[in-house]
């Protein structure tokens, strides 16, 4: 899925959160210098075991968490730190986020009516109640429900139901930009192209931008357009959906697209498992830092490392 | 092959075409869910529970009316030179159905008096400690910078005996009955507010309160719409505790005799009153602390009643 015009959303630029937890302590490090960006209307994949930090840049782009050093871009604008008022609701306008637990990420005590219209009363964006009703009823109908359930709460409704009334919910605020947390690992198998395939009927009909972050790489590799790859708070590898599958270069990449069970019972047993291991890695040289090997494809390494994957890749594009 | 033959003779007329209809799953059976309906439902299937409301509404309905009709003042004392008007025991006349006191007074008259002034200051009490502890206790479990300077506040004055502070504060203040509604919440409200911010804190950071702050809701309308309904259970646990708690309080000070003063009665100034009668004439002693008793008991048992009944989690099936 080629895009023409590049035209940069989001930009990340050596993004670091640190969690406190006391003052004497340095704290912890949970995201580590991550520099990405996002092109209009793709879908970025971010990929990482559990604790890599994938929700926490997330949730620092949504202005969850607050970052300790960088900058994030979106549209042209700054919009970490201290922004005004009227950027804030600029933010939040735009830039929406699906949940990963949709038991969690509805309030129990609310009426779907109320917990799909909220963004709608915080920023009035009605005009009458007729208005706001017809409003939440196209919504809801968009993502398959029916307006009849308005009027329900949300432990009466399955685990796919509920995620499609998180999805209207962000839906309805009309964003740009969509951050998707893990929005069907939560979710059981049967329903999880249900979900896929609603979100990118949403892409096609409204032209969003998602960031998709997960730890399941078969999803990923269906769903997005670029893919980032994150170890221990580190971004290590950055390349398009096809680049990395068929030319993974760095070792963490490597292992964790090992890591994917191939349905073949054969090919599953004969597999030989390559556990990463930080350990038994050659550090010498200068301290890396995310590099472009080839054209999109960028990887974290110094300049000793970075000669040995283009070697490696070159090698590999020969096969 | 008798099967197959079966498979192609059937009767095609007892078959139609369904047109797969995608919405047709989504419909939900079961009844609409209303949060109230279901509470009371909840409630009065519980059936101690409706025993004890009758009572608790019974008394509180007494001890509001019966005063106004029998217009008992506790000062007044007309047959205290007629002898034969002391010691009336109970169910004797039909006139003083709990008999009459030391003074000649009615005590059926005297109880319900007292009755309403305690079960007042209690509500009152009650009703200060409840309101300013929610809204206290809200703030103080969603600011991190609030919770530094409260939680010192509350390690001093959660470690004074309200009962110490509630005494120097009547002495001072002196007896009546706006004065020891104050002395008994003026401090109180702060363990209320510290139970609430405890809880706060554990709702506080789960996720649809996250989704909330996405769809840029202020945090003012999180707590009042993502916060405060998961805590009804708890605030009317704490209500119903608090309740009868006061009414002991109010019968401890008066019995300490630094509550309400003479000139008003109560049941606690009764019980502080009676209690020398406890062998010569023991009714005296023991109808006002049964009241108590069944007062604190009834209200206690109906707000856990309700307290249970207002948690969705025993509304399901």
């Amino acid at each position: 899925m080629a895009i023409d015009n590049k035209e940069v959303l989001l930009e990340v630029k050596n993004l670091e959160v640190t969690f406190n937890n006391s003052r004497k302590n340095k704290g912890f490090r949970a995201v580590k210098n991550a520099n990405f960006h996002i092109y209009k209307g793709e879908t970025f994949g971010l990929v990482g075991e559990s604790g890599s930090g994938k929700t926490t840049i997330g949730r620092s782009i949504m202005r969850l968490n607050p970052i300790s050093d960088g900058e994030i871009w979106f549209n042209g604008k700054r919009i970490d730190g201290k922004i005004s008022n009227e950027d804030k609701r600029e933010v939040i306008r735009n830039i929406q986020m699906i949940f990963q637990d949709p038991a969690a990420s509805l309030n129990e005590r609310a009426t779907i009516d109320y917990c799909v219209s909220e963004g709608l009363y915080n920023f009035h964006l009605y005009e009458s109640e007729e208005d706001r009703e017809a409003k939440v009823d196209a919504a809801l109908k968009s993502v398959g429900l029916l307006p009849e359930h308005k009027s329900r709460y949300p432990h009466e409704f399955s685990g796919g139901q509920r995620q499609r009334v998180g999805i209207a919910r962000a839906m309805i605020m009309e964003p740009k930009f969509i951050i998707a947390d893990e929005p069907i690992s939560a979710l059981d198998v049967s329903i999880r192209a249900q979900v896929l395939n609603l979100m990118n009927k949403f892409k096609e009909e409204r032209g969003l931008t998602y960031m998709f972050i997960a730890h399941d790489l078969s999803v990923v590799r269906y769903f997005a357009d670029r893919i980032a790859v994150i170890h221990n708070g580190r971004i290590v590898e950055v390349a398009p959906t096809d680049e990395l599958f068929k030319y993974p270069l760095h070792p963490y990449t490597l292992s964790l697209l090992q890591a994917v069970p191939m349905p073949d019972p054969k090919i599953e047993k004969a597999k030989e498992l390559v556990i990463y291991d930080d350990s038994i890695r050659d550090f010498s040289g200068e301290k890396p830092i995310l590099r472009e090997v080839s054209d999109d494809h960028f990887v974290f390494a110094n300049d000793r490392e970075l000669k040995e994957y283009q070697e490696k890749l070159n090698e590999m594009k020969k096969d | 092959m008798s099967e197959k033959n079966n498979q192609d003779n059937f009767d095609k007329s007892l078959f139609e075409f369904q047109i797969a209809d995608d919405s047709a799953s989504e419909h939900i059976a079961a009844p609409k869910y209303s949060y109230w309906g279901s509470v009371f439902r909840r409630f009065f299937s519980n059936k101690i529970a409706i025993l004890m409301l009758v009572i608790a509404i019974t008394v509180v309905l007494f001890a509001f009316i019966q005063p106004i009709f029998s217009g008992y003042d506790h000062m007044k004392t007309p047959n205290i030179n007629n002898k034969a008007m002391h010691y009336i025991r109970p169910f004797k006349s039909t006139q003083y159905i709990f008999g009459t006191d030391d003074k000649g007074n009615s005590l059926f008259d005297a109880l319900w008096s007292g009755a309403r002034n305690s079960l007042f200051i209690a509500i009152m009490a009650t009703l200060i400690t409840e309101t300013i502890g929610i809204i206290v206790g809200m703030f103080w479990g969603f600011s991190k910078k609030m919770d530094v300077i409260m939680i010192e506040v509350y390690n001093v004055l959660s470690n004074i005996p309200t009962t110490l502070i509630a005494m120097i504060l009547v002495y001072t203040l002196g007896g009546g009955f706006w004065q020891l509604i104050f002395a008994l919440s003026v401090t109180s409200w702060i363990g209320t507010a510290y139970f609430i911010r405890v809880q706060v804190m554990i709702i506080r950071d789960r996720e649809y309160n996250l989704a909330s702050q996405c769809l840029g809701t202020p945090t003012w309308k999180i707590i009042l719409n993502n916060i405060l309904p998961y805590l009804i259970s708890i605030i009317i646990t704490s209500v119903s505790r608090d309740v009868p708690s006061f009414i002991s309080y109010e019968v401890a000070l008066s019995y300490m005799g630094v509550g309400l003063g003479q000139q008003f009665a109560s049941l606690g100034q009764m019980v502080q009153k009676y209690s020398p009668y406890m062998t010569s004439a023991p009714y005296l002693f023991w109808i006002p602390v049964i009241t108590t008793a069944v007062i604190s008991v009834s209200l206690y048992i109906v707000g856990q009643a309700l307290a249970d009944a207002s948690d969705p989690r025993t509304h399901m099936i």
